[in-house]
């Protein structure tokens, strides 16, 4: 009798866990499919009239100039602990003159990006997806599109515009105060003219090294902006929804940017 | 409404701010690959580019002046080497110019080096071809230094052999180094040598003082001089 009513459990529980994982992966799919419906509204409210300029110049500010002084310091001092780390080991094969290059192109073609772009989903992903919960629950997106206003064209398009134009610029403003930061990082231990390190700098600098680096960028901007909206968008009324979507985004935002730069390795390495 | 104005004013200086450093950064490198440069272009013919890639830097006189734009195999044993180099050192490569391929320092990249040719020949014009020189194969390098190591370890071991028969002795020079009773008569033989040869200086200062010999020596001593 008790063996019997033990072997029912076990066999609820499978059923209950099999019943968990077709939910998870039903779950997943549709957010998925939603998130795809996401992406398609964004473009076709992307090109449709009116456009919001003045709430994406708004935006473009508040995400571009106001994350700058952040990403300006941790740029400066990335580049200044990436030539402290890496030149014992150039030491030892008595190519020391070689840091200069050597770093530009770490920060240009993978630090740079990649780190601006996590330091971005931090700062912005976090913000945007709490604004929008918030506007959610405060059901502010609700009154707008009762006083006609398109809530998506001017919360949404404005910030994912914003986002993937701004993050490039960013990253910009990043690879040039991180290369600043290695002239510093350099002369710690000798002494180099700014001339002769900017030449070492651009001597093994390429095209392929900049413009795949630069492009991959517009994606990642891109993809935070997309993943904050969207999960501040439909985030769950409560006070509760508002944290948990600001943590969502910064997650999913951190994600998306290595898979988004995963995908960019692999197109870039099939032409160069 | 004026700090809308001053966050506009803001967002236009960082947005103006970060193209304008993108331009420079692609100014530069465009520079080194002589983008904005007035170029001209000449060809080598190789028979082995030794991993040579476009966009290696060509160098004349120890400084880059040009890149490999383009490399071709022309038939199955010959490669065309396209190189772009920069207007202003036209004037100093000659016709006889010759190109090689070179390293850049010990690890460093490949890169083709122009040997600038005669004074007294004309100037090289855009398309022209110069002589390659036969780079030096690596392996080739490789090869002859096995070639010279396998005779030195040849060599080496003879002389193992050698010394080890001197230490026990044997031979001549052996004998000479380790047997102390040869070394004696070696000594003593020397000795007697000696011995022998004041005997015999002796005998001949007696022989050419006695009459009967006198004669026959006298009438050598001229032949003697007459050599």
């Amino acid at each position: 009798m008790h063996g019997k009513m033990k072997q029912l459990s076990t066999t609820d529980h499978i059923k209950s866990l099999r019943g968990r994982g077709s939910a998870v992966l039903k779950g997943f799919f549709m957010a998925v499919s939603q998130l795809t419906d996401f992406v398609l509204r964004f473009f076709k409210e992307l090109f449709k009239p009116p456009y919001e300029f003045s709430e994406f110049a708004k935006q473009s500010y508040l995400i571009g100039n106001k994350s700058f002084l952040l990403v300006a310091i941790t740029a400066f001092i990335m580049g200044l602990v990436l030539t402290i780390q890496s030149r014992p080991v150039l030491v030892e094969f008595g190519a020391e003159s070689w840091l200069p290059s050597m770093v530009a192109v770490s920060i240009v073609r993978e630090i740079g990006p990649v780190i601006t772009a996590l330091i971005f989903a931090g700062k912005v992903g976090s913000g945007i997806g709490a604004e929008l919960a918030s506007m959610r629950v405060t059901e502010q997106i609700d009154a707008m599109e009762v006083s006609g206003i398109n809530p998506f064209k001017y919360i949404v398009v404005t910030r994912i515009l914003s986002t993937t134009l701004m993050l490039p610029l960013l990253v910009i403003f990043a690879d040039a105060i991180a290369i600043y930061g290695s002239y510093f990082g350099v002369n710690l231990k000798e002494s180099v003219s700014f001339h002769l390190f900017f030449l070492q700098v651009f001597q093994k600098l390429d095209f392929t090294d900049v413009f795949p680096a630069f492009i991959k960028t517009f994606f990642f901007g891109f993809s935070i902006g997309l993943i904050g909206c969207y999960i501040g968008y439909n985030a769950n009324t409560g006070t509760e929804g508002v944290g948990k979507a600001a943590n969502s985004a910064v997650v999913f935002g951190s994600l998306m940017v290595f898979l988004v730069d995963m995908i960019a390795v692999q197109i870039t390495s099939l032409f160069t | 409404m004026k700090k809308n104005t001053g966050n506009k004013i803001g967002l236009g200086a960082f947005v103006t701010t970060g193209l304008l450093l993108f331009v420079i950064g692609i100014y530069f490198i465009g520079q080194r690959q002589q983008l904005f440069r007035e170029t001209f272009q000449i060809s080598a013919i190789f028979k082995n580019v030794n991993g040579l890639q476009p966009g290696n830097n060509v160098r004349f006189s120890g400084i880059n002046v040009g890149i490999v734009n383009n490399i071709t195999q022309t038939t199955d044993t010959t490669v065309r080497v396209d190189m772009q180099i920069d207007e202003r050192t036209r004037k100093f490569i000659k016709k006889n110019a010759k190109a090689s391929i070179g390293t850049d320092g010990l690890m460093g990249n490949k890169i083709v080096l122009i040997a600038p040719g005669t004074s007294s020949e004309k100037g090289i014009q855009n398309d022209d071809f110069i002589e390659a020189a036969i780079p030096i194969n690596m392996d080739d390098v490789l090869l002859k230094l096995k070639t010279t190591e396998d005779n030195a370890s040849n060599i080496t071991s003879d002389l193992a052999v050698i010394m080890k028969n001197i230490r026990m002795g044997k031979g001549t020079i052996g004998m000479l180094f380790m047997d102390t009773v040869f070394a004696q008569n070696l000594g003593v033989a020397v000795v007697n040598v000696k011995q022998g040869s004041q005997g015999f200086k002796q005998n001949m200062d007696a022989a050419s003082k006695s009459f009967l010999l006198k004669g026959l020596l006298k009438k050598k001593e001229p032949a003697k001089k007459d050599h």
